[in-house]
């Protein structure tokens, strides 16, 4: 099939990447589509819970079909399986949580008491050097506004239990999506390319490739943004001398899944943990939430762009603009969204962009059309 | 549970699949991996199916029908080959990312079997076994061709 001149008909993605219009329409239709999602919560949720779980036991599901087993039943074993695993993880842990729960009430209850110690003698200290605010009374202020609020934690209790239980049916979504994601995916498809006309088959199916892999590069790029955060928080806490490093660094990088809020509260948990632990070395808060800071700078910047910004090849400073966006469209579940939604709409926009600006794929689809419209119509 | 991992059985669908030149090494529960994923499309006589120059993303094998392998626009002048059922072309685009040097339309009405290029580079992660027996095949095809070719060239030296 040597040739010496060669046509360009190429329908790859154009080198120097879309164009303003393009990108104009991705980041509309990602606000719309954010701006849709947060109003179904309950079933988006799951659905992101799914994928996950759908691309830590599709592994296992292919060992199972390639020792001869065929689909439906290795899906439906790894899923078991998987449910075995959490059931007997919740058995185990049950009686544990159960003993433990008063101790938690009352560490829970220092922990706040301590923080607004801190609280407390910061202000005061602030107080005895400015007059402006020990005019205000600020500290007085403050100690009263927050001892209040601190004695009605009990009861916002009430509520977050009856959340978590409202939100429990949805969540019990995810293993099920998640199994019909393992047995059917490829089925799935196969059926999207089928409905493709053959002038844009190929260019669809690198489509659904892409989004495949994009979808599996933004959870593993969360999964080792977690790690790197586990880490740098852990290594930072445990040189300040502060108790529980691992464990409080793998909270607040969990928490922080959830951009900005789920950092802050992250930061003040370690205050908490600091403050309390320490109440005679104020310092002690401080260079908690110096150390906090720095690894949210770098998280924020640095880390989120190498990893989940990375795996979706997007530009660090595009990252960092859509997770504002999100969170102005969407509020928190914005934030959280946002990435994975705009690397899918991106692949799609950008494919359809080449597609329907391909002169050449545009007229081979024609050229099939009328070839159709013949071969119905030549015996009438 | 022994008889989960019991020898898969063959069905219709599995039969044609082995049937194919590039799929004859594979055992059932290989060939139901792989027709995990591969995509089936129906042409139309005459109907492009790609052209000369088009990045390639995909191999194809002809199930059924004819399909003409021509240099771009020129079916009669610059026909290259004509392939029939169990042939496969396009093989090129398995390998690298390099485009289409020729142009493929069906000939007559065809079924054609379609193998993605990300399929396959993922088979070689999670399934190397069947991904060397394709390979095999392919490099096979590649080998006989490139024999033709070079026959061809000393033709053409004694002429």
């Amino acid at each position: 099939m040597g040739v010496t001149e060669k046509p360009n008909y190429t329908v790859e993605e154009s080198h120097h990447g879309s164009g303003p219009i393009v990108w104009a329409s991705i980041i509309a239709t990602t606000c719309v589509l954010l701006f849709l999602f947060q109003k179904i919560l309950w079933l988006v949720v799951p659905f992101l819970l799914a994928l996950i779980i759908y691309y830590m036991l599709y592994p296992p599901m292919q060992g199972l079909i390639y020792r001869g087993m065929n689909r439906n039943t290795a899906a439906g074993l790894v899923t078991l399986a998987f449910l075995l695993v959490l059931l007997v993880v919740g058995v185990a842990l049950a009686p544990w949580i159960g003993g433990k729960v008063a101790v938690w009430q009352e560490i829970v209850g220092s922990y706040i008491q301590g923080g607004l110690k801190l609280l407390d003698r910061s202000l005061r200290a602030l107080e005895a050097n400015w007059s402006t605010l020990a005019r205000a009374r600020l500290a007085d202020t403050a100690a009263e506004r927050f001892t209040s609020s601190a004695d009605r934690v009990v009861d916002h209790i009430e509520p977050i239990a009856i959340g978590i239980m409202a939100w429990a049916p949805s969540l019990m979504l995810a293993p099920f999506l998640a199994f019909f994601f393992l047995r059917d995916g490829r089925r799935f498809q196969r059926f999207l390319g089928s409905a493709v006309p053959n002038a844009f088959f190929e260019k669809t199916l690198y489509l659904l490739y892409e989004i495949d892999r994009t979808s599996r590069a933004y959870f593993q790029g969360l999964i080792r943004l977690t790690v790197l955060d586990t880490l740098t928080l852990a290594a930072g806490l445990w040189l300040l001398g502060i108790p529980g490093p691992f464990a409080l660094g793998l909270i607040c990088a969990v928490l922080a899944w959830i951009p900005y809020v789920g950092s802050i509260l992250g930061g003040l948990l370690v205050v908490l943990v600091a403050a309390t632990d320490f109440p005679d070395t104020p310092g002690m808060a401080y260079w908690a939430i110096a150390l906090f800071g720095a690894v949210r700078l770098l998280d924020d910047f640095v880390y989120m762009p190498l990893t989940v910004g990375k795996s979706l090849e997007l530009h660090p400073l595009v990252t960092v603009l859509m997770i504002f966006v999100g969170g102005a469209v969407a509020g928190v579940p914005g934030l959280m969204l946002v990435l994975p939604v705009l690397g899918v709409v991106m692949v799609i926009g950008e494919t359809i962009g080449v597609i329907v600006t391909d002169p050449r794929l545009m007229a081979r689809h024609r050229h099939a059309l009328a070839l159709r419209r013949n071969q119905a119509s030549n015996d009438l | 549970m022994v008889k989960l991992f019991r020898p898969k059985k063959t069905t219709p669908r599995l039969e044609r699949l082995h049937s194919l030149s590039l799929f004859v090494d594979l055992r059932p529960s290989e060939l139901e991996i792989v027709d995990g994923l591969v995509h089936e499309r129906e042409y139309l006589a005459g109907e492009v199916i790609f052209d000369e120059g088009e990045e390639g993303q995909a191999i194809y094998i002809v199930a059924s029908g004819d399909v003409l392998i021509c240099r771009q626009g020129q079916s009669e002048a610059g026909r290259v080959a004509q392939l029939g059922p169990g042939t496969f072309f396009g093989e090129l685009a398995l390998l690298d990312d390099s485009p289409r040097s020729a142009q493929a339309r069906a000939a007559t009405a065809c079924q054609l079997i379609v193998f993605f290029r990300d399929d396959f580079v993922g088979l070689l992660d999670t399934h190397a076994r069947i991904a060397s027996k394709i390979s095999r095949q392919l490099a096979r095809h590649l080998g006989a061709r490139m024999r033709v070719m070079a026959m061809a060239a000393g033709a053409y030296q004694h002429m």
